[in-house]
This record gives structure tokens, sequence and C-alpha cells, in this order.
């Protein structure tokens, strides 16, 4: 994060110095004049100190370099020098007044200012080093600024510091750290860390030092300043530009290595405090972080190495040595903020990954901030120094500021990333995944990771659940859950919206669809989603073009949509769909749903001869106010149907039992009687029953037309349910079959054997449906098939006889008594049949819009509304083409010319 | 062998006795009811004429009430006379 490095800063370690810190206008000057021109007076004198300097060298205990005399002391100002500046140190004092004292001057002060080292001079003995009085050096200023000269001071002092820094300081360090490839062990290596930083500030120190002086004066108004930039930070410039300009991979890792060491000694220990202050708190972060309190095992946690060659605290105090240094050089941001960031990164990355990935059940976001201010603490060891160091406090919390704001983003951002991409499971998991879709939700207000999160759902939708292999149960399942999920995590629902519709997508291609849905509205099973949502009270009415804009309660309670929300789609509608209007909404209209459910509703009730239609009266009162009272008419008559047949059944049982006993019939016919043109269209089966059967049938009917005037009845032969027994010689079986499968056992009372074909034509029915429905039969071991296709009943069950296996055909089960339906759209088709030939009759050839427009006009006013969409009168024509019965050409139809 | 059959749960729909499928005036089928009708059969019932035509009761009698001077079956012309 900070990186301080100026980023034109050139690669070449000498150009930053002269590109950026010397203002080229101000070099030129110095640079051009001859240096005997330079100050006044100056030149003349000044030369004389360095023409005869042995007299004052040996008094100094000096050993100057010849060569370095020669260089007139009036260029003082080294950045004009190639080589290091002119040492005069010593001799300055002795000399003569005026150039003399300057010169004196002069060496007192570049003496004071840097180490002689950098001067070429040999390294003075320590007694000489001795600092020189503050005052003498004011002295020697002020004698410098009578000359004029004190304006090089400043160049001066940097151009012998880059020197310094490229030829010696920087070969040197770098030379430390490169002892690093030799040192496998991390405290050897960290250690050695340490003594190439430390060498680093003690070469660098004095002329720290003397910056502070400098500083001082500048502000004391006796030197001039160097412009924009202030002293110092040209100089901490130049210690990152020339020493860290380019660092090596090396070096990173042993700084990411030293800080991730010192990271993971600081959290324990800092476990360790709390554990010490509270018994119970420690209890519990116990058994959350098994992986870091582990306190027992041979290796400290720490430093990872065996617990009696345990370095922690040493590692810890080198930390804080290094700190101070990088510190004092103001490195530290330079040097450790890659490392420092990595780190955090990581650290929550792992601890994220271990901890949350695939948890969804409870939420992470306090525990995760707790923990950040934990590593927030840390980080103040690392950029305060903690102590009589201390910075001032408003820098220092500004700082942690800064980092604290850094290291909670990128947990949001991460923990957000991981959220999302397990999106799918969470979804699937809720409601008891609730809170991870909170924490996503608390996230995803911080981050802008909303597209993220509709293309990962997306694609996850995609490839986890829109696939053959999905049961249509499952997915709706699933999107209701979505529905749920993503309503808590996004209120305004476009998230939704955007996000699911590949399902809906998807959906409408799968056929048993709505038969699903609805079958899950009306379900038996009581913990059913759909069923629950269907019995809340304030259902949404599905009625469409009702909303508007201005019905919202609150106006102050607006939230506008975000911008990827479908500005064809109203928010408030948005707002308020449920999950059932959005089921419902896939198909785009209800229609659809109300007639599957009368198929439904149709089949429930002509299986169940129990009349126990309570259920289905609810439901269909409940669906009533979803779907409105028009809709669900045909259901209520269906029921009332079914109220009425009891009643008719009850009145005609009462006329029978006043019968004399022989009178009666043989067996009790109880019949539900339909009105048919509210019934979905039921399956048109041939079957004769035997007479007895009919008979009966026939009897019933006579006693409903003397109870109805001018209505008689229509028999499904092949609809209903016979309670009946079958009295083997040895055994009785008592059964609920369907009136097939009675037929066919009631012929076999008259003969005991029956060939397939003469069964057929007895009960009308074609062989092969008839060869499946004698499956029953020969399950329940009451006939044998002995040879093919003949059938005999078995009297006496022969025990030692291996049992057969019949497999009874699967579609039996779901044999539903309604037409499908694609038939019943046909049936509903051949209604426009009549009226198109009507039209191409009278007006020979007509284009498909054309037959649509005036099917609109004519046919689909009546009271019973069929409609029919283009694409479907487009098909059906076209299977009219097919079948010659019309011929298509120039883009109009017409009819053949031997049809009319 | 001998099969008793203690119950037959048969399906039947019923139809009125009617020699067209759908009535005259609201072309509605007899089957069902006139279109001010939710509930077929008893509650919707058909009546027919002296001419052997039939209606839903409740379309005749609004066609009857809207004859000001004689009252003809609206598909024969002839005067309307209650069957029976």
């Amino acid at each position: 994060m900070p990186l301080d490095r100026d980023p034109a800063a050139p690669k070449r370690s000498a150009a930053p110095v002269s590109a950026g810190m010397r203002p080229r206008s101000r070099t030129a000057p110095l640079r051009l004049p001859a240096p005997p021109a330079a100050p006044g007076p100056g030149p003349a004198a000044l030369r004389s100190p360095a023409v005869c300097p042995r007299a004052a060298a040996p008094a100094q205990q000096c050993a100057p370099r010849p060569q370095t005399r020669r260089v007139p002391p009036a260029a003082p100002p080294g950045p004009a020098l190639p080589a290091p500046p002119p040492p005069r140190r010593g001799a300055a004092r002795m000399e003569p007044p005026a150039g003399a004292e300057l010169s004196a001057a002069w060496n007192t002060l570049s003496t004071a200012l840097v180490p002689p080292a950098a001067l070429g001079l040999a390294v003075p003995r320590s007694d000489a080093a001795q600092p020189l009085k503050d005052a003498e050096l004011r002295a020697a200023l002020d004698i410098l600024r009578r000359y004029d000269l004190h304006s090089v001071v400043e160049e001066w002092f940097v151009e012998v510091l880059q020197m310094d820094l490229q030829a010696n300081i920087a070969p040197e360090f770098w030379n430390g750290i490169g002892q690093h490839e030799n040192t496998a062990e991390e405290p050897q290596c960290s250690s050695l860390l340490l003594d190439a930083f430390g060498l680093l500030r003690r070469r660098l120190d004095p002329y720290l030092n003397s910056l502070e002086l400098l500083e001082r004066w500048t502000e004391a108004g006796l030197l001039l300043g160097t412009g924009a930039q202030t002293l110092q930070e040209k100089v901490y410039t130049m210690f990152k530009a020339i020493l860290f300009f380019s660092t090596t991979k090396s070096f990173q890792e042993m700084i990411q290595q030293f800080y991730g060491r010192t990271f993971r000694i600081y959290m324990r220990q800092w476990k360790k405090g709390e554990e010490g202050r509270s018994e119970r708190e420690s209890s519990m972060s116990e058994d959350s972080d098994p992986e870091e309190g582990g306190g027992d095992s041979a290796l400290c946690t720490g430093c990872s190495s065996k617990r009696e060659q345990c370095w922690c605290p040493k590692a810890m105090e080198q930390f804080q040595q290094l700190n101070d240094i990088l510190h004092r050089l103001h490195l530290l941001e330079r040097v450790s903020a890659d490392a420092v960031t990595t780190i955090l990164h990581r650290m929550i990355e792992e601890r994220m990954e271990q901890r949350c990935r695939g948890e969804y059940e409870r939420s992470f976001l306090n525990e995760f901030q707790e923990w950040i201010e934990k590593v927030i603490g840390w980080l103040s060891r690392v950029f305060l120094q903690d102590g009589p160091l201390a910075r001032s406090s408003a820098e220092a919390s500004s700082t942690l500021k800064r980092w604290r704001c850094h290291v909670r983003r990128f947990f949001y951002h991460s923990y957000a990333s991981m959220r999302i991409e397990e999106l799918f499971s969470i979804i699937r998991d809720f409601p008891e995944s609730k809170p991870a879709v909170e924490d996503l939700k608390f996230c995803l207000e911080r981050t802008n990771q909303r597209h993220q999160l509709l293309s990962s759902l997306k694609s996850a939708l995609e490839t986890r659940l829109l696939h053959p292999g999905v049961n249509t149960s499952d997915i709706i399942t699933l999107y209701i859950s979505a529905i749920k999920a993503l309503r808590e995590l996004d209120p305004s629902m476009i998230i939704l919206e955007v996000a699911c519709e590949p399902i809906r997508k998807y959906l409408r291609t799968r056929e048993d669809t709505v038969r699903k849905i609805v079958a899950g509205l009306t379900g038996d099973a009581e913990g059913s989603d759909l069923a629950n949502e269907l019995s809340k009270a304030d259902p949404v009415t599905l009625e469409n073009g009702q909303e508007s804009d201005d019905d919202i309660s609150e106006p102050g309670d607006w939230v506008p949509d975000p911008v990827d929300a479908d500005p064809g789609n109203s928010s408030s509608k948005r707002r308020s769909s449920d999950i059932i209007s959005l089921l419902v909404s896939i198909y785009g209209s209800k229609d659809l749903f109300i007639n599957e459910y009368r198929t439904l509703l149709a089949d429930r009730l002509l299986h169940q001869f129990n009349y126990n239609a309570e259920r289905e009266i609810r439901n269909v009162e409940l669906l009533k106010l979803r779907f409105g009272e028009a809709q669900m008419h045909y259901c209520e008559v269906m029921l009332k149907d079914m109220a009425d047949s009891r009643r008719i059944n009850a009145n005609i049982r009462d006329e029978e039992e006043k019968l004399p006993e022989e009178e009666r019939p043989p067996f009790s016919l109880v019949a539900v009687i339909l009105s048919s043109e509210f019934w979905p269209l039921l399956k048109e089966e041939k079957l004769e029953l035997p007479e007895k059967v009919k008979e009966a049938m026939e009897a019933y009917s006579k006693k409903y037309e003397k109870l109805k005037a001018m209505r008689t009845l229509n028999w499904k032969y092949h609809l209903g349910l016979v309670d009946l027994d079958v009295e083997l010689a040895d055994r009785t079986l008592s059964l609920s079959v369907s009136p097939v499968h009675a037929a066919i056992i009631l012929h076999f009372q008259t003969k005991s054997t029956w060939t397939l074909t003469e069964l057929s034509e007895v009960l009308k029915v074609p062989v092969t449906s008839l060869k499946r429905k004698m499956t029953l039969w020969l399950q329940q071991g009451v006939l044998r098939e002995e040879p093919q296709g003949v059938f005999t009943v078995i009297e006496e069950e022969q025990k030692d006889q291996v049992e057969k296996v019949v497999l009874i055909d699967s579609d039996e089960e779901g044999d539903s008594a309604m037409a499908s339906q694609a038939d019943q759209k046909e049936e509903e088709l051949q209604l426009f049949w009549t009226y198109i030939q009507a039209m191409l009759t009278n007006l020979e050839s007509l284009s498909l819009e054309r037959i649509h427009s005036m099917l609109k006009m004519f046919v689909m006013t009546g009271p019973v509304v069929t409609e029919i969409d283009l694409q479907e009168l487009q098909g059906f024509l076209h299977k009219k083409v097919r079948d010659q019965q019309l011929i298509y050409s120039g883009s109009v139809y017409r009819l053949p010319k031997n049809c009319n | 062998m001998r099969v008793r059959v203690r119950t037959w749960h048969g399906v039947a729909s019923w139809l009125w006795v009617a020699n067209d499928e759908n009535c005259g005036i609201c072309r509605m089928a007899f089957n069902g009811c006139c279109p001010d009708c939710k509930v077929p059969g008893d509650d919707c019932p058909l009546v027919w004429g002296q001419c052997s035509h039939c209606f839903h009761m409740h379309c005749i009698l609004k066609w009857l009430n809207s004859q000001q001077v004689q009252q003809h079956c609206p598909m024969c012309r002839q005067e309307w006379k209650f069957k029976e």
C-alpha cells in the first residue's frame, strides 16, 4: 500500500539526486562560474590555506591526502565536484584571518556535519571525534554567512551524503543482507537482518544528527532552506532512492518471514494474556481455536521450534529493534509496508478459510472485528513506537486509522468474495444459512461486488442446477430458497430478478414445471413451503396492471433501485412480489396454473372415492384469494358436483332400501356425477362392462332420471373404483381395482380360461392395453398365463411354486383420468379450424396475421375465451398443411381446390 | 371362483335430454349454464316450449320479458307456450 518510491525515479542510482533533488536552475550558476571568480574577495584568500596546508596538518595530527588539497576551497559547494568534496579538516583554525578564517569555519562545519570517512579522511581517533559545541558551529556558520557561502551548505551536505551512500553504505548494507543466502536457520536470518540494519543505522546516524542541526538552523533563518522540499524530506527520499530503489527477492522474503513470525508470536502472546485475564474466555477461545491455542504440543506455536529452543522473546526484541531503526531512518513504510500488507492479507485469508468456509449457520463479522482489533494492536507495534519514542497521538491515530480501514476493507472484500463463491450452497441451506446471508449483505454494502455476485451466482446456477440431471421439483425448491435468501440479501429484489432469470427460463422449458408447482401448492406434505406460503394471510392478488408507483406508503422510506434494475418493471411490483406470484409468473399467465390445478383436482377427486374434499375446498378457497373468484369458478363447480353426488347417492340408496330383499341390486353402485362442461376433458377409453354391471348402471340412471327431470346420465365405464372379493377354492382376496380389472375378473367367473383375443373382443379393449391390465391379476396370483396369451384361474395356490414376480407397468400408477394438456389444446384448436375454413372459403387466401386478427375478433370474444397466440396458430396451420388440408404459398394460406 | 362386488364406484356425467347442444339464446352449452349463473343443473334448468325448442330458463324468461306484445319462440317465431 504505501509505496513511497517516486514512480518517476530513474533506475540509475545517482540520477535521482541530480534530477529529483536539485533544481537545474540552481546547479547551473554554481557550476558555471569558475571557482576563483565565485564569491567576491574569497577566492584569492581562500587559496592560501590550500597552498600551505602542511604547516597546519601535522598540528592537527591529521593525514590529509595531498591531491585533495589541491582542490580549491573556493569550491566548497560539493555538488559541483565529481570526487568527494575537499577535506579541509584541521588546519583552518590556525590560518590567518580573512581567507583563513573562512577556511577554518568551513572545516569546522564540514567535519562536524559529515563523518570523516565520507570525506575520504581516515577515521580519527576517538578523542578527536568529540562533538563540537553548538556555539562553535554557530560561529563558523556566521563566518560563512558573512561570505555569503551559507547557501551552499545544504547542497554540499546532500551531495556528500549521496556519494557516501552510493559508494560505501549501500554496498555494505546489501553485502550484509546477501549473507542470508548462506544461512538457512530462521533465527540467524533475522538476527542477520537486524545486524545489517543496525550497521546501516550506525552509518547514517551522524548524518541524521547533522540533519537535525541543519534543520534547526534553517528554522532559525540561518540557512536558506532547500525550496519546496525540506532538507529532511530530501534526505529521506534519498535513503529510499539509493538504498531501496530495487530490492532483491530474498530481501523481501526475509522481511516477510520476519514480520510473519513476529505476527504469530504477537498473536499468541496476546492470547496468553487473554487467558491469564479470564479463564472463561480462554476456554471459549480454546474451543473455537484449536489450531492456534494448542499449548501442549512439543513445538512452540509462536516460533514453531522446540519449546526449549523457543526464541519468541528474542524475536520480539528484534522486532522492536528493527522497527525502531526503520522508524529512525524513515524507512518503515518503504521496507515493511509491503510485507505487512501481504502478511495481513494472508492471515485473514487463512483464518477465513479455516473458520468460515462451509459454515453458514453463524455470523463471523463480530468475531473477525475482534480479531482485527488484535491485529491492529500488532500494527501499532510496528508503526508506532511504544514508549518514550511515541509520536504525537494525532499522527499515530491517523496511521492506525488508515491501517484499520485497510484491514477491514480487505476483510470485507475477501469475506464477501468467499460467500459469493459459496452462495449456491448458502441458498441451498437457507434458512439455516441466514447468518451467512446477513453477513454477506453487510459486506456487500461496503464493497462493490454486486456485479461479481450476479455473474458468479448465475454461472453457479447454470453449472449446478440447470441441467437435465436435476429433478424439476428440486429446481423449484432451490428457486424458492433463492427467493427467500435473496430477498433477505436485497430487499429491492433486483439480485433475485437478475440472477434467477436463468432458472425461470429453464423452468419454462420443462414440461412438468406447472404440475410440480401446483402439486406443491396444494400438496399433501404438511411442511411444504408452497402450501405454507399459500395459506399465509394477506396474499398478493395476481391481478395484472394494478401496480403504480404512487402507492408507496411512506415517501421517506423510498429507496432508489440499483442501477442494474430492469427499468421495465416497476419497483413496487418487484418488492411486493412473493414466492407464489414469482413462481406463477414464470409462465407469464395464471390460466396455465388454474388449468393445471383443475386437472390435478379432477384427478384427486376421481381417485379418492371417499368424497373427503375438505382439504380441496380449503385449497380452492386459498387459491381464490390469489387468482380471483372468477378463475376458480370451475373448481368450485367440481367440488359442488361431489357434494351433489353424495346427496343423490344417499337418495337412491334410501329408495333401494325400501325395496324387498330380492329386488335390490346385487351390489351397491355409488356414482360420481359430473357437470361435464366444468370438468377438464376426461380421457375416452372404450370398455364394455359385464351385463350385470351395465344393468345396475341403467337402473341407477333410471332412478336419477326420476330424481332430475329431463336429465340423464352418461356413464364413463372405464373410470371409477371397484371394491371386490375374489373367492377362490382356498383363499379370498379383497381388493380395490379399476373397472377394467374388475371387468376382466368378472368374466373369469363364467369361464375359467380365456385367451387374450377373446377377452379383448368381449371387453372391447385393445389387446396391447389389455395385456398390461392382466398383469395385476397375474401378480395377485389369481390368474396364470400358460401358454402365452392364455389365462387360467388358479383355484388352488401351489405353495411350492416359485413365486413369479410380475412387474406392474409403472405408468399404471401415473395414469391420469384426464386427457393430456396437448390433447386438450388440440381439441380447442379444432374449434378454430371451422372458423378458419369458413374464412378461407369466403376470402380465398389469407396471411397468418390476418387469420389471427380475425380469430381474435370473432372467436376469442366469446364467453368461453380460448386464446391462441401467433406461434400456436402457425404451428397448427402448418400441421394442417402437412395433412394436406391447407395450402401454404407466398406467405398466404388457402384451401385446396377439392376441399370445397 | 366367485367374484363378489362390494361397491362399484362409478363415474358418470349428467346431461339434459335435449335435441340440441347449445342454448339458442346465449349460445352456451345446455350442460353448462346461462351467462348469469354460476352453477349448472338444478340452479339453471332448461325449459321446453310447445314448439319443442328449449332454452335455459333464465334466457327464455329474459327474452319473453323483453317482448312487448306477443311472446314468440326466438327460434321458430311461433307463439311461445311452455310445454306442460
